[in-house]
């Protein structure tokens, strides 16, 4: 896949061909090889620093599979075990198949909201439309690319559940997957124009964060789940989503970069809040919840999890 | 100094022990210019007890006048409440220390000096950024606050290390403190009292044995042999005889007064030499007091180093603010918030401050003071390390420093020949002719004719270092004889002493008669030595080769020729005679009464000369020629006499073999001294009486026109004329010294240099470096040390300027271009502090270039420790190719991450919006703020490692300025990789250790990265070495003006 992006780099993106062959230094010549050399590396690295737990459960994992793979080759003449061990170590420090870096993965997924608002407060009055009306042109202008014909004209509608791999050609054209606005039932704007801010029952679009050959894991796709962060449990009462599975396909996976993926549609979840106690702030947490999803890490907010208040007045 | 030479001569003639009586002639003006000064320096505070000072006529009074004028009685001393009385009225008999800066106040100027104030100025801009944004936003982030007390932090700690080590440098005072004698033999109240000698006062009556300090200034009222060694105050080697008579105008030179602080010898008679006297000035209104407050009155220069640190911190600091400032302003005319621009602010003045340097240059230094320790240079003041590199005049003083301190015998005459005898410390090698039976009578009368015997208990001990109880010529005798005859105590005791008078200065002989082991007769043998003159008058005839001959014109002419020729060496002259007395006029059992003289003084015979100086050191004239190569002038500062002085500077080489003086030329050409062209003189002979005459032009022309001066006769006071004369010439000047008498000009001097045996406490505190083993070759080491360590300082400066450029430029680009930042402050502190101290400190054990002791030193205002070159090329070539370097990794880092170069431009503003959390990169995926700030923080470990790498190869071409790194040897200097070692070592602790402090903002970066910025290093180098050649080969062109530091 990593090969894939970088042929694809040079010719679409002649300015960062350029910068290369501006620079006269042979130490470009240099970073050239060494990227030669990381064939097996990815475009895209994160390194995202996991709560201690995790990191521990990663390292037993690892202390067995080494114990593994050292019983395997007991029978074999040490000059081999050696090599074994070198090449565990090498892997802890960039393994190439689960994409990690000293035992820790880069990749998780990072979740944001639609509409902009300041510090993630969402504070209006259902009777000043002037509140809300930045959140509704925030919301159309960003859902005009999801227009249900737009969609179809451009994009496919391929089998659900499972990954769109396209292999073939790296610099060749991907094709992207359908999601329609209409998806989005009454968070579409199609029927309520408003997106319910008219009448106090906000519509909130959550959309993950790209990276580029991210794939989620097989078997049930990830859930969006909100509730109310701190204070009482029913201040929110009750949420739809939509779609109503509140989950992302697989079949949006994976992302291959917007030079080749250019029409690239991320999928959503839209949560609707018909019922949110009015003038008091409240803070929601919405949760991805799947297998191995991570939402809990302190220092990045965004990772798996989405932090907003609700402060509607009548 | 022509018509005086001969009087001086006579002074050196006229033999043994009555320097003193004979010197009237310039005696008197001895001392004027230490009174004068006296005057200078007292005349704010303590005018009326200088006017009792240079009133001091207490020598000339008599006991009664004494009595009365300090209302005291000889025999039984003041009563106890009026000695009370008068110490509370004149305080403790003690020196008062000089006014001390408070320890709160150094400290305070270690905390404001230096790069601190800019440090202060940052830390503060940081704390008023805080305060500004938590008025705004009461969450904003405690960053600015960390930062800020790390500054603070850094400031404190660098300044706890400067004070620390200026602490460690003891004070002058002390040291006049500690020679005050503990207890002083008193009586009051008609009572011999034993009290602390601080409660001394005017008027006391004491007593002070052989062996003791006189604890004030005392008048002499009655003595028993007693004699004072005066070397520390005048310079004089010679003991000086101390008794109740008024001798000399001069209070100075009267034998009735006693010095503070100078030592009563033991005495070789017994019972042991005792002076009673009076107190007739205590504490501070003594001689040496005087001396003291003007060693504490001048102030300390500041060192050579010290000058060239504070132009390059000026140099540092000009740059630091006027870029900063310039960014200030161009920060706000493009709109950026005055918040951010002081944040701007405070970035570039970290950048550019090296702070680390000034730490580092201290424990270069006291790296190459412990170096200096083991070749027994003790350095006091750490900066003092360097100026003797720099030193282009070295002031020495003659006794003590130039010379063993100690009379030896030089020359023999005997049988119309001279010898000479070895002088060197051991005497191993006395290679005259000793078969001649003279030579066996010479060395008899030597023997028997000496009152001088060793200390018991020292059999072990080499001869040369045996105590011995007697004056300096007995004890040059003894040893002398000792050497070449073996036991003399068993000579001594098989020739009988039957008789004997002890020198007298009426008689100017000392005279013994003895019991003789003669087998063949028993007759008595009287020997006699004394001033030659006298014996000869004694004489009838002379012995040559064993035979008596009749004593003739031509014989006592070719006599007086050896005694002028020995005496123009500058040497103590001794004569000696004997006389067989005949056993039919003195049987065995004659009994002699030396007060009836009833035995023959005249007709004797004449047996030789022998002639003694305090012969130069063995190891000084080959330190002086190798001064001479150094381009060191080496001038002889001494209160001895000229002539002395002279011969002594000859036989070191101060003035070579074929160089005259005026004087010299005159002689030679048989002319008047006017008539001579004084530009064919090389050499100049300089005593304190002509120099206190001359106008500080004629000194300095003098300075200047003569390759090689002797001061002779100088006090205190003129040594610091001269002195300050050298330091017109733009020379930095070092003194070498051991008496108190040196002290002020070791405290004038740039670097002031004290013998360590030898040598008086005062000395060794005015001083800056203390010879231990008092070998004035350690100078020439120390001078050695100083170059080299002059040398390696440029190189450590220049290696830690280069790097402040590469720190500089991302905050630049950063404010002009809009890219997320490349480093952070706290990184910068990191290198600064962290990754690039042990390296720099390596430079300093980087091993000379060239022969260092074969050129010029250099000068003071033209050779600059830090200069354009130096600069231009440290900040502009190396400087940015390591910060192109360094945006290399950055930029592959953050390509590699999904940033494109292209797309990082501008994206600052984005970048750092809090509530952008999907900013999408150059492949549309999209990062969240703290995704971004994480890959900033690998930005600045990538940069930081960029910095490091290329550190690496900035230390290597910093081993030499002008050879290639092949000449010089990669792997001799060891520490080298030692720090290039720590250096990698620290950075991966930095990055993989602390990776998870987000605090210090370094990430954990993936191995390769280390390795994108080492083309760039090779490329430094290369660069670097082309340079060097370039040198090499064009020397003095335009490229070797510009490009060599």
């Amino acid at each position: 896949m990593r090969r894939q992006l970088r042929s694809r780099r040079a010719p679409s993106f002649p300015y960062s061909y350029r910068y290369r062959l501006d620079d006269p230094d042979e130490a470009n010549q240099n970073y050239l090889a060494d990227e030669e050399e990381e064939a097996e590396e990815e475009a895209r690295v994160t390194v995202v620093p996991k709560s201690e737990e995790e990191e521990e459960e990663e390292e037993k994992g690892e202390e067995e599979e080494e114990e593994k793979e050292e019983e395997e080759g007991q029978g074999q003449p040490t000059g081999n075990a050696w090599w074994q061990k070198l090449q565990i170590m090498s892997e802890y420090l960039w393994d190439p198949e689960r994409r990690m870096f000293l035992a820790r993965t880069g990749q998780s997924w990072r979740v944001m909201i639609r509409p902009f608002a300041h510090s993630l407060n969402f504070n209006f009055n259902v009777s000043e439309p002037d509140t809300w009306q930045h959140y509704v042109i925030s919301l159309n202008g960003f859902l005009q690319g999801y227009n249900d014909s737009l969609q179809e004209e451009m994009n496919v509608d391929c089998p659900p559940g499972q990954y769109f791999i396209q292999d073939g050609n790296e610099d060749e054209d991907k094709k992207a997957c359908q999601f329609k606005r209409s998806f989005l039932k009454n968070c579409s704007g199609l029927e309520d124009p408003t997106f319910g801010y008219s009448t106090g029952q906000p519509c909130i679009l959550l959309k993950m964060n790209r990276i580029v050959g991210f794939r989620p894991e097989l078997g049930d796709p990830v859930k969006v789940s909100c509730k109310v962060q701190r204070g009482d449990e029913n201040d929110i009462r009750s949420i739809s989503y939509y779609p109503e599975s509140a989950s992302f396909d697989l079949r949006y996976y994976p992302y291959y970069g917007k030079l080749t993926h250019v029409n690239y549609t991320s999928p959503l979840v839209a949560m609707h809040f018909t019922d949110v106690v009015k003038n008091q702030a409240v803070p929601v947490q919405c949760q991805l919840k799947g297998k191995g999803v991570i939402n809990d890490v302190i220092n990045d907010r965004f990772v798996g999890r989405v932090i907003f208040t609700l402060n509607i007045e009548t | 100094m022509h018509q005086k030479t001969p009087e001086i001569y006579s002074v050196e003639l006229s033999g043994t022990k009555d320097i003193v009586k004979t010197d009237k002639g310039d005696g008197k003006e001895k001392y004027r210019g230490l009174k004068n000064n006296c005057l200078e320096l007292k005349k704010k505070n303590h005018k009326e007890e200088f006017q009792k000072e240079l009133h001091l006529d207490d020598h000339k009074l008599s006991n009664r006048e004494l009595e009365e004028k300090y209302g005291t009685d000889i025999i039984m001393g003041l009563s106890s409440t009026r000695a009370a009385e008068l110490l509370a009225r004149d305080g403790p008999n003690s020196l008062t220390p000089p006014k001390q800066t408070p320890e709160i106040v150094k400290f305070l100027k270690q905390m404001v000096g230096g790069f601190s104030i800019l440090l202060w100025v940052g830390a503060f801009l940081c704390w008023i950024a805080y305060g500004i944004q938590y008025s705004s936003d009461k969450s904003a982030s405690l960053n600015n606050v960390y930062l800020g007390c790390v500054l603070g932090l850094v400031v404190i700690l660098t300044g706890i290390f400067a004070y620390y080590q200026e602490a460690k440098s003891t004070n002058i005072m002390s040291s006049f403190n500690k020679m005050i004698p503990q207890q002083a033999l008193v009586i009051r109240d008609s009572e011999k009292k034993t009290i602390p000698s601080e409660q001394l006062v005017v008027g006391d009556i004491v007593e002070v044995k052989g062996g003791d300090q006189i604890p004030a200034d005392i008048r002499v009222l009655s003595s028993q042999g007693c004699r004072v060694d005066n070397s520390s105050l005048t310079g004089e080697s010679e003991p000086q005889p101390r008794s109740s008579e008024f001798t000399h105008e001069n209070p100075l030179e009267t034998k009735n007064i006693c010095f503070y602080s100078t030592t009563c010898l033991e005495a070789s008679t017994s019972p042991v030499g005792t002076v009673t006297g009076m107190v007739i000035n205590t504490g501070d209104r003594t001689i040496i007091g005087h001396i003291a407050s003007l060693a504490s009155g001048v102030g300390n220069e500041k060192t050579p180093i010290a000058i060239e640190i504070e132009h390059f911190v000026h140099i540092v600091a000009g740059v630091a603010v006027s870029i900063g400032i310039l960014f200030f302003i161009i920060a706000v005319s493009l709109k950026y918030q005055v918040l951010d621009s002081i944040i701007f602010l405070i970035g570039i003045i970290v950048a550019n401050v090296p702070e680390g340097l000034l730490a580092t240059v201290t424990v270069t230094l006291s790296l190459t003071a412990k170096r200096m320790a083991k070749k027994n240079c003790l350095v006091k003041n750490l900066e003092a390390v360097e100026t003797l590199g720099s030193t282009s005049i070295i002031c020495s003083d003659k006794t003590g420093t130039l010379t063993q301190n100690r009379m030896t015998v030089a020359h023999l005459w005997f049988d119309n020949q001279i010898f000479v005898a070895d002088t060197s410390e051991d005497h191993s090698n006395q290679v005259f002719d000793q078969s001649s039976r003279t030579w066996a009578s010479l060395s008899k009368i030597i023997t028997l004719c000496n009152r001088a015997e060793f200390k018991p208990g020292q059999e072990n001990v080499p001869i040369m270092k045996k105590a011995v109880i007697g004056d300096a010529s007995e004890t040059a005798l003894l040893k002398f004889s000792e050497v070449i005859l073996g036991d003399v105590m068993e000579i001594r005791k098989r020739n009988r002493k039957v008789a004997e008078i002890p020198f007298n200065s009426t008689n100017k002989f000392q005279l013994s008669i003895h019991e003789t082991d003669d087998p063949h007769g028993k007759r008595f043998l009287m020997v006699m030595k004394g001033a030659p003159e006298r014996i000869l008058e004694k004489c009838s005839t002379i012995m040559i080769n064993g035979e008596e001959h009749p004593l003739d014109k031509s014989t006592a002419k070719t006599f007086h020729t050896a005694y002028m020729e020995l005496g123009g060496l500058g040497e103590r002259v001794l004569g000696f005679c004997h006389l067989y007395l005949p056993a039919d006029e003195f049987p065995e059992t004659y009994s002699f009464d030396i007060d009836a003289m009833n035995f023959p003084t005249s007709n004797l015979c004449f047996v030789g000369l022998l002639s003694m100086i305090d012969p130069p050191r063995s190891t000084v004239p080959d330190a002086v020629t190798k001064c001479r190569s150094a381009g060191i002038k080496v001038i002889m500062v001494t209160g001895d006499h000229p002539i002395t002085a002279k011969a002594i500077a000859k036989s070191v080489g101060i003035i070579s073999a074929n160089s005259e003086t005026v004087e010299d030329i005159a002689h030679r050409l048989n002319i008047a001294v006017e008539q001579v062209n004084k530009r064919d003189a090389k050499a100049a002979v300089v005593t304190g009486m002509e120099l206190k005459d001359m106008s500080s032009e004629q000194l300095d022309e003098i300075l200047a026109n003569y390759q090689e001066i002797v001061f002779a006769r100088t006090s205190p006071q003129q040594k610091l004329i001269i002195v300050e004369g050298c330091q017109r010439q733009d020379a930095v000047v070092a003194v070498t010294g051991d008496g108190v008498n040196d002290s002020p000009a070791l405290k004038k001097a740039d670097i002031g240099i004290a013998m360590g045996i030898a040598g008086s406490d005062a000395a060794k505190n005015a001083a800056d470096m203390v010879l231990l083993d008092d070998n004035f070759a350690s100078i020439v080491t120390g001078v050695e040390e100083g170059r080299l360590i002059f040398d390696n300082l440029k190189k450590t400066i220049a290696y830690t300027l280069t790097k402040n450029i590469a720190e500089l430029c991302p905050f630049l680009i950063y404010i002009i271009v809009g890219l997320p930042l490349p480093i952070g402050t706290i990184t910068i502190l990191f290198i600064d502090l962290g990754t690039d101290i042990i390296p720099s400190i390596a430079l300093a054990y980087e091993k000379a270039e060239s022969d260092i002791m074969n050129r010029k030193p250099r000068h003071k205002n033209k050779d600059r420790l830090v200069n354009q070159p130096l600069a231009v090329y440290s900040y502009l070539h190396i400087g940015l190719m390591q910060a192109l370097g360094a945006f290399l990794v950055y930029f592959t880092v953050y390509a590699q991450e999904g940033f494109l170069p292209r797309t990082l431009i501008n994206l600052r503003v984005e970048w750092e919006k809090d509530y952008v959390n999907d900013l999408e990169d150059s492949y549309g995926q999209e990062w969240t703020r703290y995704q971004r700030e994480y890959l900033e923080w690998t930005g600045y470990t990538a940069f930081f490692v960029g910095i490091l790498v290329q550190q690496i190869a900035d230390l290597i071409i910093r081993k030499t300025r002008r050879n290639s790194i092949f000449q010089q040897g990669l792997f001799r200097n060891k520490v080298i990789w030692v720090g290039i070692t720590s250096q990698i070592i620290i950075g991966l602790i930095l990055s993989y250790g602390l990776g998870s402090v987000t605090a210090l903002s370094f990430t954990m970066l993936r191995a390769q990265y280390w390795f994108v910025a080492v083309p760039h290093a090779i490329l430094i180098w290369a660069y670097d070495e082309v340079r060097k050649l370039f040198i090499r080969l064009y020397p003095g062109s335009w490229w070797d003006k510009n490009m060599y530091y």
